[in-house]
C-alpha cells in the first residue's frame, strides 16, 4: 500500500492537535484516506510530543512507526523523534540556534534525511504573529515539501480560523511564507477521487453511539484517556438534554449508574483501570440484583498510575475478572472509531435483554485516535429492552433469563437483593434455594454465549500465518493484509464469554496461528487456551505504552515466515 | 388519641398496603422496629401507595430491613446506598426516593458520598440510623460511638472523639436536616412526611437504641435527655448548628434547618430547564447526524 506518513513533533501544548488537524482535512479534502494518533506525556505543558498521520489512496487503519516526512515544532521533540524519519525521508523544521543540535542533524544527513528550514518564529513574529504562529509556517514548509498546491492548505487554514479575521490575517501570510520559501522534495500520488467520509475519532464515536442509543444520564470521574467521553457528552447536552454528571469518585459513578438503570432509565459510566478497580464491588451488585449496568474502560498501562496517556490492552483480566463471586457478564472489545458507534448500542441491548453487566474495553490508542470512516448508519440497532411484566422478579427458569419491570410500574413489588434471595428478592440464607438462584444466574452465560456475534475473519480462508485477536490488533492487521496475500487474522469484537467453535474451525484450517496482543501475559491468548485448549505458534505481544506498528507485524511475519 | 393516629384511622388500608409477613430477625426492642413503623406511617399519610416508592437500603442491620416491608426496594453495598438512591431518584421524579443507612456505612466506608450528596441536594429522603455501633458485625465502634466506650474491637475504650453527625452534614450547606428518635414513632413519622414532599436531600438522623450492643445510651438514656425544639428557627443555619452540638444533657430533635430556597438536584440542570419528561420517559433513538 502506497502511503504518506507524517509526523509533526512538538512540545506538548504547542498546538500539534491543532496543526495536525489542519493537515489532515486539508488531505481528507484532497480524498485521501486516514489515520492518525498523539503521543503525548501526562503532563499540560512541555515535553515531548507527536502527532502522526498515516495517508493513502485505499483505506488505511493503522500507524506504521517510520515516517517519511517529520515536521519538528522544537528541538527537544526532534530528538526525540528523528529516529522514527526514514533514511532519506524529510525533516521541516524552523529552528534558528542550530548549534547544539548539529551532532543530530549530521547523523541524520549521514543516513539520507533531507532538510527543508526557514526560521519560521522570525517570520511569525515579523508579521505582528505569536510564537505560536510558528506552527503555520512550518505548515506551509510541510505542504510545500509534499509538492501540493497552496489553495488547498489556505482553504483549510480560512476554514480553521474563520471566526479570528485578525488572527487569519496573520497566519495567512504565515503560511505563504512558508510555502514560498521551501522547495518540493517529494512527488506523490494524488488521489483520482474525493471520498465520501467523515473524520472520526474513538472518543466521539462512544459518545455519539450513547447518545444514538438512548442513554440519558452519563456519570463519570475523569481519568485518562476516558475523559474524553465526559467532555463530548457534557459539550453535547445542552442540545441532548442527556444528564452529564462529574461525580465524587468511581464508587459513586458505578453506584449513580445502576441507580438510573435500575430505575429503568440508561446510563453509563466511563472510566480507566484503575477507575474500574474502584467500580468492581458494584459490578458484582449489578450481577447479583440481575440491573443491566454498562461501563466503558479506556485501557492505558497498568500497574497502578502506569502510563496515563499510553496504550494498551492489559485490563482484559480485569474486565473479565473484576468485581468478586461468580456472576455472568459480557465483555466487548472496541476496534477503531467506526466499531465503536455500533458496540456501545450492543452493549446496552445487551445488557438490558440479559440484565446483566457489560464491560466496553476501548484503548487509548483507539479513544485518541482519528480515522476516516464512511459515516454512521442510525438505527441500524434496534433498542432491546426486554422489560415485560411478571410476577416473581427472580423467578427460577431454564434459561436463566426472569421477567424484569421497572419499579413502580406494577403492583407486583421485588426486592433488589444484594443478599442471595429466593424468587421475590426475599433474604434467604438456606442452601437449596440459595444454590438455585445462582445457578439461574450463572445458567444466562451459557444463553450470551450462543447469541454473541461470531469472531470476523479478515483475509482468505487459509493462510501461511494466521493472527487471532482482538480490540485495536484489529487495525494492524487489516494493513498487513492489505499488504500481504498469505496473511488472515481473526478479530474478536465480543470476548467474553469466549465463543470457540470458528476459532478452532479456524486453528484446522490454518497451520501456524500466532497471538496479537497489546500486554505482556497474552491475557487473550491464556483465554483461548483455557477454554478451547488450542496453542498458538507464537505471540506479538507489545506492553511498553505503544501502539503495534504496521512495520512490527511485518517483521514480525519475516521472521516466523522466512 | 393524638392526631397522627386519628389521620392513622383514617388510612389505616394503605398503612397496611405496607405490612409484609416476613419473619423479622432484628433483636428484641431494637430501634428498626419503630423506624418501619414510622416509615409505613409516614406513607400512609401521605397517601402514597406502592407504586410510588423505591427504598433503597445500606448494609447493616436497618438494611436487613429490606425485605421486611411490602414495596419496591433495592439493597445495595455497604456505604453506598446514596449514590445509588440518587442515580435512581434522579431518574425518575414521580417516585419519592427513600435511602436507608446506618452510622457505621454514612460516616465511615461512605461519608464521601454523604458529603457530595448533600452539596448536590439529589432528591433522596435520607434516614440515618445512629446506634452509635457497628450493630450486624458486633458491636465495633463508628465514627460516633463516644469516647471511652469499650467495644468490640476497642476494649480499652475509643480514644478518639465521635463525629456529631448533623454538625457534619450542616457544614455542607445542606437543604434539609432534621434529628429524631426511635423511641417517637410519631415524630419520626412526622418529619419524614415533611421530607417526603422536599424536593432536595433531607438529612435525618434517627437516634436509634441497641439493646444489644450499645449500653451506653440505651432507650430510657435518650427518654430523658431528648427534647424537640420549640421556637427555633428553622432557616438559621449557624442557631441549627449551636443547638444540635449537646449529645449529652439536652439532646435537640425536629427538623433543625431547612433551605426553601435551594431547589433540588434536577431543577438547576442548565440543560434541563423547561424538560417536561423524565429520564426514565425519555428511552429512544436519537438522531446524532448534527454531531458529526
Amino acid at each position: 500500500m502506497n502511503r504518506l506518513r507524517i509526523k509533526i513533533a512538538g512540545e506538548s501544548g504547542a498546538g500539534l492537535l491543532s496543526t495536525g488537524e489542519i493537515v489532515m482535512r486539508a488531505l481528507q479534502d484532497m480524498g485521501y484516506y486516514l489515520v492518525a494518533d498523539r503521543e503525548y506525556p501526562s503532563i499540560i505543558k512541555g515535553e515531548h510530543a507527536c502527532f502522526t498521520i498515516n495517508a493513502s489512496a485505499e483505506p488505511v487503519h493503522a500507524l506504521c512507526q517510520k515516517v517519511d516526512v517529520m515536521m519538528a515544532i522544537e528541538r527537544q521533540s526532534l530528538e526525540v523523534y528523528i529516529d522514527d524519519l526514514s533514511d532519506g525521508g524529510v525533516l521541516v523544521y524552523g529552528q534558528e540556534r542550530q548549534l547544539n543540535m548539529k551532532e543530530v542533524l549530521a547523523k541524520a544527513e549521514a543516513r539520507g534525511v533531507q532538510f527543508v528550514h526557514q526560521n519560521a518564529r522570525t517570520i511569525a513574529i515579523d508579521h505582528g504573529g505569536s510564537v505560536l504562529m510558528q506552527n503555520i509556517v512550518l505548515v506551509g514548509m510541510l505542504w510545500k515539501t509534499l509538492g501540493f498546491a497552496y489553495e488547498l492548505i489556505e482553504a483549510e487554514v480560512k476554514r480553521k480560523f474563520a471566526s479570528k479575521p485578525r488572527l487569519l490575517a496573520i497566519d495567512l501570510k504565515c503560511l505563504r511564507d512558508g510555502y514560498d520559501g521551501a522547495e518540493t522534495k517529494m512527488k506523490l500520488e494524488v488521489p483520482s477521487a474525493k471520498n465520501e467520509t467523515i473524520l472520526m475519532n474513538g472518543t466521539k464515536s462512544i459518545a455519539l453511539g450513547a447518545i444514538h442509543a438512548g442513554c440519558r444520564a452519563y456519570f463519570a470521574y475523569p481519568m485518562s484517556p476516558s475523559s474524553g467521553i465526559l467532555k463530548h457528552l457534557a459539550d453535547y447536552a445542552s442540545e441532548t438534554d442527556m444528564l452529564v454528571k462529574q461525580v465524587e469518585d468511581e464508587i459513586s459513578v458505578a453506584n449513580m449508574a445502576l441507580g438510573a438503570m435500575h430505575m429503568g432509565t440508561r446510563a453509563l459510566c466511563g472510566t480507566a483501570g484503575g477507575g474500574f478497580d474502584l467500580m468492581t464491588e458494584t459490578v458484582s451488585l449489578s450481577g447479583i440484583i440481575e440491573t443491566p449496568f454498562v461501563v466503558v474502560v479506556a485501557q492505558r498501562p497498568g500497574p497502578a498510575t502506569g502510563l496515563p496517556t499510553w496504550t494498551g490492552q492489559g485490563d482484559l483480566d480485569l474486565a473479565i475478572y473484576g468485581g468478586h463471586g461468580e456472576f455472568p457478564r459480557i465483555v466487548i472489545g472496541c476496534g477503531d472509531s467506526a466499531d465503536s458507534f455500533d458496540l456501545i448500542q450492543h452493549a446496552f441491548d445487551l445488557a438490558e435483554e440479559f440484565q446483566t453487566v457489560v464491560v466496553v474495553l476501548t484503548e487509548k490508542a483507539i479513544v485518541k485516535s482519528q480515522w476516516t470512516i464512511p459515516t454512521f448508519e442510525q438505527n441500524k440497532i434496534p433498542i432491546v429492552r426486554n422489560l415485560e411484566q411478571g410476577e416473581k422478579r427472580y423467578e427460577i427458569t431454564e434459561s436463566g433469563l426472569s421477567k424484569r419491570w421497572l419499579p413502580g410500574t406494577s403492583d407486583n413489588f421485588y426486592y433488589a437483593n444484594s443478599d442471595e434471595h429466593l424468587e421475590d428478592g426475599t433474604l434467604t440464607e438456606e442452601a437449596g434455594p440459595a444454590g438455585e438462584m445462582y445457578a439461574k444466574r450463572m445458567r444466562k452465560l451459557t444463553l450470551i454465549e450462543a447469541v454473541l456475534p461470531e469472531p470476523e475473519l479478515y483475509g482468505p480462508k487459509n493462510a501461511k500465518i494466521s493472527f487471532v485477536g482482538w480490540g485495536s490488533s484489529k487495525n494492524v492487521m487489516r494493513d498487513v493484509i492489505a499488504e500481504r496475500d498469505d496473511v488472515n487474522y481473526l478479530h474478536y469484537s465480543f470476548v467474553w464469554p469466549l465463543k470457540v467453535d470458528v476459532l478452532k474451525k479456524f486453528f484446522e484450517e490454518n497451520t501456524n496461528v500466532h497471538l496479537i496482543e497489546g500486554n505482556y501475559n497474552g491475557q487473550f491468548g491464556n483465554l483461548v487456551r483455557a477454554k478451547s485448549g488450542l496453542e498458538f505458534k507464537g505471540k506479538l505481544l507489545k506492553w511498553d505504552g505503544r501502539s503495534i506498528f504496521v512495520d512490527e507485524v511485518i517483521n514480525y511475519i519475516d521472521e516466523q515466515t522466512k | 388519641m393524638s392526631k397522627q393516629n386519628d389521620n392513622l384511622a383514617q388510612s389505616a388500608e394503605k398503612f397496611m398496603k405496607w405490612e409484609n409477613d416476613n419473619k423479622i430477625n432484628w433483636c428484641n426492642s431494637c430501634g428498626n422496629y419503630a423506624v418501619h413503623n414510622a416509615m409505613k406511617r409516614a406513607f400512609a399519610l401521605e397517601g402514597l401507595g406502592i407504586k410510588d416508592v423505591l427504598m433503597c437500603f445500606d448494609v447493616g442491620c436497618c438494611g436487613n430491613g429490606s425485605d421486611k416491608i411490602e414495596g419496591y426496594t433495592m439493597h445495595g453495598l455497604h456505604g453506598r446506598v446514596i449514590p445509588l438512591a440518587a442515580g435512581a431518584a434522579i431518574s425518575n421524579p414521580k417516585m419519592k426516593v427513600v435511602a436507608i443507612a446506618g452510622d457505621g456505612g454514612t460516616f465511615s466506608e461512605g461519608v464521601n458520598h454523604l458529603i457530595h450528596g448533600v452539596r448536590n441536594d439529589y432528591p433522596i429522603v435520607f434516614l440515618m440510623h445512629n446506634n452509635e455501633n457497628y450493630g450486624l458485625t458486633t458491636g465495633q465502634a463508628s465514627a460516633t460511638t463516644r469516647c471511652k466506650t469499650k467495644m468490640n474491637g476497642a476494649p480499652e475504650g475509643v480514644v478518639v472523639p465521635p463525629l456529631n453527625a448533623c454538625d457534619l452534614v450542616l457544614s455542607c450547606s445542606p437543604s434539609f436536616v432534621a434529628r429524631t428518635f426511635s423511641g417517637d414513632v410519631e415524630q419520626m413519622a412526622e418529619i419524614m412526611r415533611v421530607a417526603l414532599n422536599h424536593d432536595g436531600f433531607s438529612f435525618i438522623e434517627i437516634l436509634q437504641t441497641c439493646p444489644t450492643y450499645n449500653r451506653v445510651t440505651p432507650e430510657e438514656w435518650y427518654e430523658e435527655r431528648v427534647k424537640p425544639v420549640t421556637d427555633h428557627d428553622v432557616t438559621d443555619l449557624w442557631a441549627a448548628r449551636k443547638i444540635c452540638q449537646d449529645m449529652d444533657v439536652n439532646v435537640a430533635t425536629g427538623i433543625l434547618y431547612r433551605d426553601e430556597k435551594r431547589k433540588g438536584f434536577m431543577n438547576v440542570q442548565t440543560n434541563r430547564q423547561g424538560v417536561k419528561t423524565s429520564l426514565v420517559e425519555e428511552v429512544k433513538h436519537y438522531d446524532i447526524g448534527k454531531f458529526l
